[in-house]
């Protein structure tokens, strides 16, 4: 996965990293043990959700800089319910290391 | 007539192509047509007007199934450098594997300039051998001069808003709110279907240098 080996190597170069990606990616990316990675629940192609959802996008954004800023690894799952409306967000953090 | 592996198969580079079903080709045949019918199940309620995310979680989770085993890299420890400052303070990029550029710079893939993203499928095979070129975005471009183009994803979804993938404009509008402290003046873009190796080589000796010039401290990174 290269946005994977990106990763490990600016945080070797001393630069933090996020992860944003579709869930679909789950096991390649956590199998790398990245430092920070935000899991969306959309096809492939889509990480950051459909076309013109420009708040879904802005809250991912902001989920992600969150994690930017924390001061451990951690893998964080976004999604939204699958309620019909897909109204209601939640996330989940699994500590990675 | 096709048989079931034959059509299934066809979804992969095939007379079917279709990126968002290549993880058909990878299922057996009982799985394919499992996915499949189910496909229809879900059609039939989206079409009375009921729980239109299920079909969508349903090819989301049939793409997570053919890509849930580790992959070719994997590492028992991470590597992690704290931001030491709020975002709000900080310097932040942009780097996603969309294969993004600006109109007019067009990275030319094997010398191609204008290749068609129809050439970018065919070729793909080509592209995962190759070192991957780093397209530079200045923030201040806007979407509708950008272009994309990948032969590994189906990119209609980043062609109507290509904020999915490559998310300049709410990035800019949390910039502008103060969310970030400077979003940084160029973003990144390059083509994810590569060379692993040239791509560790080429990041390692040219790649850094380039971002560590901007001063960015933190970086978003997009896979697709």
């Amino acid at each position: 996965m290269s946005v994977g080996h990106l990763a490990r190597i600016l945080e070797g170069e001393g630069i933090a990293t996020v992860v944003i990606a579709t869930e679909v990616f789950e096991k390649r990316l956590t199998s790398m043990t990245l430092p920070r990675l935000l899991l969306t629940p959309y096809p492939m192609g889509r990480p950051l959700g459909f076309p013109r959802q420009e708040n879904e996008h802005k809250l991912i954004l902001m989920q992600a800089l969150k994690l930017l800023e924390g001061s451990k690894g951690l893998t964080v799952h976004y999604w939204k319910k699958q309620s019909g409306n897909m109204s209601s967000a939640e996330s989940k953090e699994i500590l990675v290391e | 007539m096709d048989t079931m592996k034959d059509f299934k198969n066809a979804f992969s580079y095939g007379e079917r192509n279709n990126l968002n079903f290549k993880f058909l080709a990878h299922l057996s045949e009982k799985e394919a047509a499992g996915f499949i019918e189910t496909s229809f199940q879900l059609m039939e309620d989206g079409l009375n007007g009921r729980f239109p995310g299920r079909l969508i979680e349903h090819i989301t989770q049939g793409q997570k199934k053919v890509y849930s085993v580790p992959g070719k890299f994997t590492y028992e420890t991470g590597i992690f450098h704290a931001l030491g400052k709020k975002v709000s303070e900080a310097t932040i990029g942009l780097c996603t594997s969309s294969g993004h550029f600006v109109k007019g710079n067009d990275p030319k893939p094997f010398g191609v300039e204008g290749m068609t993203q129809t050439e970018a499928v065919y070729r793909i095979q080509e592209f995962l051998r190759e070192t991957p070129q780093l397209s530079t975005i200045p923030k201040s471009v806007e979407m509708k001069n950008l272009q994309v183009r990948h032969g590994g994803y189906d990119i209609s979804g980043t062609e109507i808003d290509g904020n999915i993938t490559f998310p300049l404009e709410p990035l800019v509008c949390l910039e502008k709110e103060r969310h970030i402290g400077k979003l940084a003046d160029k973003l990144y873009s390059f083509v994810g279907a590569c060379a692993q190796g040239a791509l560790k080589k080429v990041v390692k000796d040219d790649w850094i240098n380039i971002i560590k010039a901007q001063g960015i401290e933190g970086m978003i990174l997009v896979p697709v």
